[in-house]
Order: C-alpha cells, then structure tokens, then sequence
C-alpha cells in the first residue's frame, strides 16, 4: 500500500465523510473510542449501560463449559464476574482454541503472519476456572454428566455447549483423506490432502498461511501469460451449509483480486465465485452491493453451483449446479409448481479457495443433545436448550439463524450469561438475542464494507453513514482494533 | 350479503385433505356483512370468526353436511380467499406460496445458501401444527360463542 494509494483512499473518505457533515478526525474518534465495539455488535446506547457492572450473584451450581474457543472462554470469564462463588470447568483439549480466527483472512492474504493469529488456550483461562485438557466423547444429559476421551466422567448442574463447528472437507471427492478439520488445532492431515498445487482453504491457520504461499505462485505465473495465452484461473467455492462469517469466501477473493491488480497482472487472471446459494448476501442491500462491486471489479460468477469434487491430478473442480424449472399447473394450489434440478459441471482450475461445509461435531449432533441435523437446539432468543433446561449453547454450534461470527457470539455470551445466573437463581429468563451478525467485508486491500444486520434481514448500521458503502475507516477496524476488542475486552475481561 | 364456500374435509385414516368441489352459499346479516367487512383482509381472524360462530357452524351441520356429526372440515375458500395453501402445500409449489409461510411462521433462513427444498420442509412441519388449528370438527352440540 504505497502513499500514493493512500492518499487517494484518505480523499476518497474525506468526501464520503464530507457529505454525512463529519470530518475525518471526527469519524476517527468515533472509530477509535466506539467503533471497535459497535463492531463487535454494541450497536445502541443500552451497551454501555449494559455494561454497568452489576453486582455478582450467590447462585450456585456447578457449570461445565465444552469449548474452550471464544464462545466458551469469553463466557467463563463473565461467569466469573457476575457469580460470587463460581464453580466452573471448561473441557478443551487443543492448545491453540483461543487463536484469532478473524484474522486468518488477513493471513491468507498477506497482510499478517500466522503469528498475529495464535494465542494459546492456556493464556485465556480465568483465574478460578478449572481446565480440563481433554475432549467429550458422550454426553448423557439426562443423567446430567458427560464423559471425556480419557475416561472421566464429569458431572455438572449447569451445561453450556461451545463446542464450534467442524469443518467438513471429507465430504468433497478428492479430499476425503483430509478428514474433517476445525480452525484451531493440528490440520496437517489437511494440508497435506490438499497438495502443493493450488487448492486452498483459509478456514484453518495453517491453510490461510498457505493460501497465502499459493496465492503468490499463480500471481507469478499470471506474469508469465503472453498475449493469446490463456488466462490463470482462479476460483472460489462458497458451500451448501452455514460457515464461519458468510463473507471469508468473498474476502479472499476480493485479496487475491487486490495483489493480482498490485502485482500488474489482473488481466492475465479470472476470477469466478461459485456460491451454492442463489445470492450474494441474505441481506437484500448488501447484495446489491456486492453486485455491483463484481461487476466493477470483473469478476465472474454462477449461482447454485456446489464444489462435489477435486481432480488435483487434472486440475478439475467438478459442481453440482442446480437450477429451477416452471412445472405443471397446480389445479387445487391454482399456480404453478417449481420443480428443481441438477447436473455436474466440470470446471478447469489453476487455484482454488474451498470453503468446506460445515458441519456439528459428531459427538454433538449424536447425542440426545443435537438436533436433526446435528446442531444444537435452542431457543434462539434466550439460548436454552429445547429439551434440557439446564443446558444452554453458543457460538457456531447453536442452532441459531445467521450467527457464525465474532460478532455474534459478543452480543449471545451476555444473553446467555444474565439468562444462566437467572435460572440458576429460579428466576424467568428475560434477557434476549436478537440475531446481531457483523460482517465486516474486505472489498481490498485498504477498504472494508461493513456489514451488519439482524432477524430483520435489514441492515442495522452502527454508523451514521451508508452502510452498502466500501470504507477506509472500516479497514482500519478490521486491521487494528477488532483483535484487541476480542483478546482483551471479551476473554480477558469479559465485558466488552 | 352473500359468500361462497369451499371446504376440505379431513381424512383421520390418510392423514389428508381432500376437497370438495361444490360451493356453498351462506348469507350474512347486516351486522355479520360488517364484521366481515373488517375482517376480510385479515386472513386467519376471519377464518377464526367464522370457526368460532355458531351460526356458522349451524349453517354447516345443517346445511353443508347434515348427518356428519364427526365428519372433521376445514374452510378451503371463501369468495376470493383461498386457504388451500394450507391443506395442499408441497415442496414444488410455487414461490409465492413459500414467501407467505416464511413470513407466517418466522422462517429464517439461514442465508442465501439454504435450499428451496429445506425450507419446504420447515414450512410443512410448521403447517402440521396449523392445520390442527384450523380444522373444524362437526360435534353433536358445539361450543362455539355466537357472534
């Protein structure tokens, strides 16, 4: 990012700014002494109150946290804030649970080392919360314990399910060696499923890293394409199931689209997105924007196309594309009905970003705990569980719309904690989630468009300023002050 | 003032709808053309007004379906006003149907990612609910409140 860019990019903000009647020392301090935490979902005055410390409670009971990653850490850190006397054990058995998964795109696209990511789990517990290195095998929540790989069987009055998604890369043809993965931890049955030759994933740290290393290899050889030469291909999956932060897919093609044009060599390379869905974004004001970001950056892309396969051999990403056709007339429903279909596309690739499925981990959604399809079940506004009231979830694991981000989890670890301390105090469960998402989209290198939205499916801008509109201000966040907002001000201190 | 009715009668043993194909006449009094009047864009508040009136109900045992005490119905249109979506929803029906239940019961989808055919599901397992709700059981003496 030269000055000259820069500059060009602080000019650009300063008219933006202009027009909405701020400076940008004004839109700076707001940035820097509220944005951080608007970002990670304060959105209202009632925050800050919130905030208020409100003095801790004498309930009692025995809490057992499974997750030891952001949702599980940050809540024991509240716990402890909010409970005189509190007994509470956290079961995780990887080292790394803790690492800053926000920033592996910035890894990814050459922006942080993997080393600006790790944080170890171990730096996170707070005092008076016991740990347990060790992983659940089997719950029995009737009986109200659980047991661990090792053989200990934890009993527990309170339980809190914070156990993340896993990452399911042995569905794809080609990749089922890989097995299935999660963020933190040891992925190099991964990484080495995936090769050397451009297939990527930046949804572990390690994958981003190497995304990173590939990225630049096909950037190399996008300067080598003469002229008549064909050009590289780079292509972006976004799959069938909910996954960490609905926009990593597009954030990393909008980097690799950003070193290519820094590089010189953007007309030598096409990118093509293939989301499984019908849209680019849920929210109908985000997606125009990302829409018209596409077709002014040049990009490609088909809807409904699912990765099935990967040919490394051959370089061959096969789709199981979808599409709807007008069926017969409906005599009774008097309309005509939709009929969906499919069929495989093969498409040639140079480098590929996979973003796997994601899927509930097994001893989850097997046991009495997980839901039909794996997740765990519960009420979306107070976070209980359906069936066992003692049991509450958060985080990726919980079957709750439109929740996978950073974002998310600070807005439901205070519902769940003020609901927690009141059924353990036999009160009513009063406090809410109203379905709080932020995404903040890396457009390029130095712009953000920072998504946020809601149930509504409105976007709910903590900003006085169009929030469909790509901003420098918002880079700044993204880069600096998010990370310390999550590392510090939710698992150090638990109050952000 | 007068409206026509359709009806769907419920099959215990098929766990079904099936329609009736002749349409019915009711006359409303003035009050009742008033209430209607007020209701008519209300979808379920009128299907719940007339459910709950006697006078309704009355009209059906004796003239609709005399000796069917038993015979469980449900309201499938009345004028305009059509109800079959929640007899015959199916997966493959058309969008206008899907965007209704979705807003009906709260349906959110998880994204622009969730399959048509996945929220068809959710719709029909809401709807299994619902058309309890709406069905209307012919007694012997009904407890329904005259309007």
């Amino acid at each position: 990012m030269d000055h000259k860019y820069l500059n060009k990019m602080l000019s650009e903000m300063d008219k933006d700014l202009a027009s909405k009647g701020m400076t940008r020392r004004e839109a700076m301090k707001l940035a820097g002494l509220t944005g951080a935490g608007m970002l990670m979902g304060a959105t209202n005055a009632q925050a800050s109150e919130e905030e208020t410390k409100k003095a801790p409670t004498s309930a009692t009971g025995k809490i057992v946290i499974v997750g030891g990653g952001l949702a599980g850490m940050s809540t024991a850190k509240r716990l402890t804030n909010m409970l005189t006397n509190p007994d509470i054990t956290v079961i995780e058995p990887e080292e790394l649970s803790v690492s800053y998964q926000p920033g592996q795109t910035l890894v990814a696209g050459g922006i942080w080392d993997i080393d600006d990511i790790k944080y170890k789990r171990d730096d996170y517990v707070p005092d008076g919360v016991k740990i347990i290195k060790d992983k659940v095998i089997d719950f029995h929540p009737q009986a109200k314990e659980l047991t661990t790989v090792n053989g200990t069987l934890v009993k527990y009055d309170y339980l809190i399910l914070a156990t993340g998604m896993h990452l399911d890369f042995e569905r794809i043809k080609g990749l089922e060696a890989a097995g299935r993965a999660m963020s933190s931890g040891n992925n190099s049955r991964l990484l080495k499923a995936m090769g050397d030759d451009g297939v990527t994933s930046i949804y572990t740290a390690e994958g981003a890293e190497k995304t990173w290393v590939e990225m630049q290899k096909y950037i190399e050889k996008a300067k080598n394409v003469k002229k008549g030469d064909k050009k590289i291909q780079f292509l972006f999956t976004h799959p069938s199931t909910p996954i960490k932060c609905g926009g990593a897919p597009k954030k990393i093609m909008y980097l690799t689209n950003a070193r290519l044009k820094e590089a010189g060599v953007r007309d030598n390379a096409e990118l093509t997105f293939y989301p499984n869905g019908g849209a680019m974004f849920g929210v109908p004001e985000y997606h125009d924007a990302i829409v018209g970001q596409f077709e002014r950056e040049g990009f490609k892309w088909h809807y409904r196309h699912n990765l099935v396969e990967i040919d490394k051999e051959n370089k061959i990403a096969t789709f199981d594309a979808k599409w709807q056709e007008k069926g017969p007339y409906d005599p009774i429903m008097r309309d005509f009905e939709v009929f969906s279909k499919h069929e495989k596309v093969r498409v040639p690739y140079d480098f590929i970003h996979i973003t796997p499925d994601a899927v509930a981990p097994r001893e989850v959604g097997e046991s009495d705990l997980g839901s039909a399809k794996g997740w765990v079940p519960v009420n979306k506004e107070t976070l209980q569980h359906i069936r066992y009231p003692e049991v509450f979830s958060l985080g990726d694991v919980a079957q709750v719309p439109m929740g996978n981000t950073g974002g998310s989890v600070r807005k439901q670890y205070k519902v769940l904690c003020d609901n927690l301390v009141a059924k353990m105090q036999g009160k009513k469960l009063e406090a809410k989630y109203a379905g709080y998402t932020v995404c903040p989209l890396i457009t390029s290198i130095g712009t953000v468009m920072l998504a946020e939205f809601d149930w509504t499916v409105k976007p709910v801008p903590s900003f006085p300023l169009d929030p469909t509109v790509e901003r420098w201000i918002f880079w700044l966040m993204k880069v600096y002050a998010l990370k310390p907002m999550t590392m510090i001000g939710m698992l150090k201190t638990g109050q952000a | 003032m007068e409206l026509k009715f359709e009806f769907v009668i419920y099959d215990d043993e098929l766990d079904t709808f099936i329609l009736d194909e002749n349409i019915y006449t009711f006359t409303l009094d003035d009050e009742q053309a008033k209430t209607f009047e007020v209701l008519k864009d209300g979808e379920l508040y009128l299907y719940n007004w007339f459910k709950d009136s006697k006078y309704f109900i009355d009209w059906i045992k004796a003239e609709v379906y005399p000796d069917a005490i038993g015979k469980k119905i449900a309201i499938a249109t009345i004028n305009d006003i059509a109800y079959l979506k929640f007899y015959f929803f199916k997966v493959t029906s058309a969008d206008v149907f899907y965007d209704y239940f979705k807003e009906l019961f709260g349906i959110i989808e998880e994204s622009d990612w969730q399959d048509r055919e996945e929220v068809g599901e959710e719709i029909i397992e809401n709807l299994l609910v619902k058309r309890q709700e709406l069905i209307i059981e012919l007694k012997e003496e009904q407890e329904q409140e005259d309007e």
